[in-house]
């Protein structure tokens, strides 16, 4: 394979971490030394070479290969198979409409979320259940943190230069979750979103923290949303009162509730579409008073379509819990679904 | 033994731009101001317009507005600032 990046000698595996912390090149945790036989590993099983673009990012115009992908992916922990997975959400985050450059930059201090949907999760050993939103299992752990790695060497997103984030959030070591399909009778998120049944795929949000929350006492769907709704709207009040994509992760003990009742995932998305919604003048509840003016029974909803709620079954066995994820800033970023393997230029 | 790893980060392809001329003064210029079109930006650049045409001596001040604050500006205004003598970006949080 014919590499363009520049190789440094270095000692050995521990000599490399100072090596790389000292140039700003990791999150501050030990990496994988990305040697040449690793790299070039990552690019075989994924079927690319090191000049393969996978995309360019459209406000600064910078081409992204798939040899400094893999770089990074490598440093990160991934292995070969992760790597596809990795592409799939760099090609998805360059797409126009996903707006990277706001997202990471911005003061807001988004993550980016993926959210894998398809055979590739039995495949690489993800688990959508137990912790799903915290370090679940290996895969999506590394993959999670491979964006991240990606995103500081390759567009200078690190704390204090291109990162702007006043706060920031964990998500932003890593943030991806595998659905837990085996265990609903709900569509795939993916497919939800367009991707053919049968393929693997990658969702990718510009998101804020997960806002937990809990209903143990009803079995009634309307009920339950009701208490998702009112998180969305909080977040709505205290953050960003825009409109945009936001996330509802339910585990299986409130999706038991839906599916008893034969509620489907568009179901949810017309119910929360239709109530998540607040006025100007609720702001004057949460001390923000000031900005509501002569406007108070103006109507901010949460959502620009029921399409653009996503719902997300994952999470262990057991509580009645759920969670809310909320987007970056309203409508700037959109969520972008893509299929592993798709080709984003080809002609049909 | 020594290992050899790849740098991670991004490898400039080494365009180089030049900058535009310098302008000896803004005195009958036409000065475009580009608002990101965040609220600050209302006052600040309402207040610069009649300081360039008071002070400076600028024939014309023209501001325009982006659509997206996080995105690049619209091909409109980059097209009409190629007349322009002069412009002026700003962020006005």
């Amino acid at each position: 394979m014919n590499f363009q990046s520049k190789i440094h000698s270095i000692e050995d595996a521990l000599a490399a971490q100072e090596y790389f912390h000292s140039r700003k090149w990791t999150d501050g945790l030990p990496i994988i030394p990305p040697t040449v036989d690793l790299v070039q590993a990552h690019l075989e099983w994924a079927m690319l070479n090191p000049d393969s673009l996978i995309g360019v990012e459209p406000v600064r115009a910078r081409p992204i290969t798939a040899e400094k992908l893999a770089i990074n992916s490598v440093m990160a922990g991934c292995l070969p198979m992760h790597f596809p997975l990795v592409v799939t959400a760099w090609t998805a985050m360059l797409q126009e409409e996903f707006l990277l450059h706001g997202a990471t930059s911005s003061t807001g201090g988004c993550a980016i979320l993926s959210v894998i949907n398809g055979p590739t999760r039995k495949e690489l050993g993800m688990d959508g259940t137990f912790n799903a939103l915290g370090a679940s299992d290996r895969a999506t752990m590394v993959i999670g943190r491979a964006i991240r790695l990606a995103l500081y060497n390759l567009m200078d997103v690190r704390p204090g230069e291109v990162d702007r984030s006043t706060l920031g959030h964990p998500g932003k070591i890593s943030y991806c979750v595998a659905e837990d399909e085996e265990n609903t009778g709900w569509l795939p998120l993916s497919v939800e979103r367009g991707a053919p049944h049968s393929a693997s795929a990658v969702t990718v949000m510009s998101a804020g923290s997960p806002r937990q929350l809990m209903n143990e006492w009803t079995t009634e769907p309307e009920q339950i949303l009701e208490t998702f709704i009112a998180e969305i709207k909080a977040s709505m009040l205290h953050y960003s009162i825009w409109a945009g994509n936001f996330a509802i992760v339910v585990p299986p003990q409130l999706r038991a509730h839906f599916e008893k009742a034969n509620w489907s995932k568009a179901d949810i998305r017309q119910f929360v579409f239709e109530r998540a919604r607040v006025t100007r003048g609720d702001w004057a509840s949460c001390g923000k008073g000031m900005v509501v003016d002569e406007r108070g029974e103006e109507i901010f909803q949460a959502l620009p379509t029921a399409e653009d709620l996503l719902v997300i079954a994952a999470g262990g066995p057991a509580g009645g819990f759920g969670a809310v994820i909320p987007p970056w800033f309203g409508w700037k970023s959109r969520a972008v679904t893509m299929a592993v393997g798709a080709c984003v230029d080809c002609e049909a | 033994m020594s290992i050899q790893v790849f740098d991670p980060t991004y490898a400039s392809s080494g365009t180089v731009f030049d900058l535009a001329p310098r302008l000896d003064g803004l005195r009958g210029k036409t000065v475009g101001l580009i608002s990101n079109g965040k609220r600050g930006t209302v006052q600040f650049f309402s207040a610069m317009e009649k300081q360039l045409l008071r002070d400076f001596g600028a024939a014309r001040v023209i501001i325009r507005t982006k659509g997206n604050y996080s995105a690049p500006m619209e091909p409109e205004i980059l097209d009409e600032a190629r007349s322009w003598d002069i412009a002026f970006t700003g962020v006005g949080d």
